[in-house]
């Protein structure tokens, strides 16, 4: 009896374990079309009211537990602060960027704007509704999808800046991958100086990016504001529009800048505690969905 | 513990309950740059509870379902949550009703045995970034909170599942002070 019941454990534990890996094999394998896709993207779906839902009812209590976050450290009193030096950031982003241009295309007679959210862009705004639970997904659900007009690659904005783009969609709900996953790369350039380089992430520390790929000999200095480069070439070009703030320069050493080409910043938006987003879509109207 | 299918629908309810909350509220909660995970300690309940095949099978369905609600990669957090799950009916079946220092000690271990085995997951289906010591920190803050909230965690758990317990009523019965004889 005992045997029986010995071998019924582990054969049904080979069975889940073999479950879990075909699943994380097939999942790699296939497009974003494939069945088990599909699959997560109906639970998803049929999951994504209540989602929102619990969202609202535990609200408070996260906010309880945050204020307390937040009360240790002595955040409260600077959120009216972070918003104003927020609106101001976005504005002298706009501004240098535009000043850039005009150096840059004073040949032309045309001066293209250089504004944070290009002509033709709607943006929808959306509730985050989902995080992961560990570091090592560094990515938010949403709760705008493809019937709000968001679509794969749309850039994803937060209050205070860059929070990364749209990596895929069910038509109610869409998962936003952050600046600070892993698979994360944003071309980006430095302001006032011009220097460019990619953005990318240093998984497990939220608070910390590298700007990767410096050129040779460009001085960098810590305070320095990082925006998104906006580069196109032929066909190919950054899915990020020119001019979003992304964060400021706080670490850049000349040996690191010398050996390696490389400086750390810190996102201006607050990754870790964000709840509404912007998505820049060219397909919508410009909703909001609370 | 007695599976009936009353017990098996207030598990999947439980279940459900628990990886929506991880998603939208636990997760979002930032204690010294970490987050509890309460459906992992729901998982680990249940294994203490039911057995190491009730906790890999609640792991597995658990772990799935988040999958999917995050859009992540299908099968990370149901192997890991199976893992967990599995070693934590072990536990039960090898050294039996866990003290209530065990649970809390059980609470932390597992749960670091969670973030190791969804770092193992990441690391081995290639991760092209640096990785941060920050990791780690994250891993052990989890951990601790883990040990401090796997008390009231197993509490609800066992709330849910009483009428299944029947090991624990006999354990009590057991423990129970015997009445006093009347006489006259």
């Amino acid at each position: 009896m005992y045997r029986k019941q010995v071998r019924r454990r582990r054969a049904v534990l080979l069975l889940l374990v073999a479950a879990s890996l075909t699943l994380l094999s097939l999942y790699y394998r296939e497009g974003n079309g494939g069945p088990l896709h599909g699959a997560q993207d109906v639970v998803s779906t049929v999951f994504s009211p209540i989602e929102s839902g619990a969202d609202r009812a535990l609200k408070p209590v996260r906010d309880l537990v945050n204020w307390f976050g937040e009360t240790f450290d002595a955040r409260g009193d600077r959120s009216r602060l972070e918003d104003q030096v927020a609106e101001l950031r976005d504005r002298l982003a706009r501004e240098q960027t535009q000043q850039r241009e005009a150096k840059e295309l004073s040949a032309l007679n045309e001066l293209t704007s250089g504004g944070i959210v290009p002509d033709g862009t709607d943006p929808v705004t959306a509730r985050v509704v989902g995080r992961s639970p560990t570091v090592w997904y560094s990515t938010v659900t949403i709760n705008a999808g493809s019937s709000d007009g968001v679509r794969v690659n749309d850039p994803v904005v937060a209050a205070q800046g860059l929070a990364g783009k749209v990596t895929q969609t069910t038509p109610s709900t869409a998962q936003v991958t952050l600046i600070t996953d892993a698979d994360s790369a944003v071309t980006a350039r430095v302001t006032p100086s011009g220097a460019t380089g990619v953005v990318e992430p240093d998984v497990g520390d939220p608070s910390d990016l590298q700007l990767d790929y410096l050129e040779r000999g460009t001085q960098i200095a810590e305070g320095q504001m990082v925006v998104t480069a906006g580069f196109s070439t032929g066909d190919l070009g950054s899915i990020f529009p020119p001019g979003i703030p992304i964060g400021e320069i706080t670490e850049a050493s000349v040996e690191e800048q010398q050996a390696y080409q490389r400086v750390h910043l810190e996102p201006f938006a607050d990754l870790r505690d964000m709840d509404f987003v912007k998505v820049l879509t060219t397909h919508s109207g410009g909703r909001s969905k609370g | 513990m007695i599976l009936t299918r009353g017990v098996i629908a207030r598990l999947a309810a439980l279940g459900a309950l628990a990886a929506v909350a991880q998603v939208v509220c636990f997760s979002k909660m930032d204690i010294f740059g970490s987050s509890p995970d309460v459906a992992l300690l729901v998982v680990i309940s249940v294994g203490m509870l039911g057995g190491s095949l009730t906790g890999a099978v609640t792991g597995f369905s658990i772990g799935l379902l988040i999958d999917c609600l995050l859009l992540e990669t299908l099968g990370a957090f149901a192997l890991t949550m199976l893992t967990v799950g599995y070693v934590a009916g072990r536990y039960r079946e090898t050294v039996g009703r866990p003290t209530r220092a065990a649970v809390v000690l059980l609470g932390g271990s597992l749960t670091l045995l969670g973030a190791v085995v969804i770092a193992a997951i990441q690391i081995g289906t290639g991760i092209d970034a640096n990785v941060s010591f920050l990791v780690v920190r994250d891993a052990l803050i989890k951990s601790l909170i883990g040990a401090l909230i796997a008390i009231p965690v197993l509490w609800v758990v066992r709330l849910v599942v009483c009428s299944a317990l029947v090991d624990e009523r006999r354990a009590a019965r057991r423990t129970a002070a015997p009445r006093p004889v009347e006489s006259g």
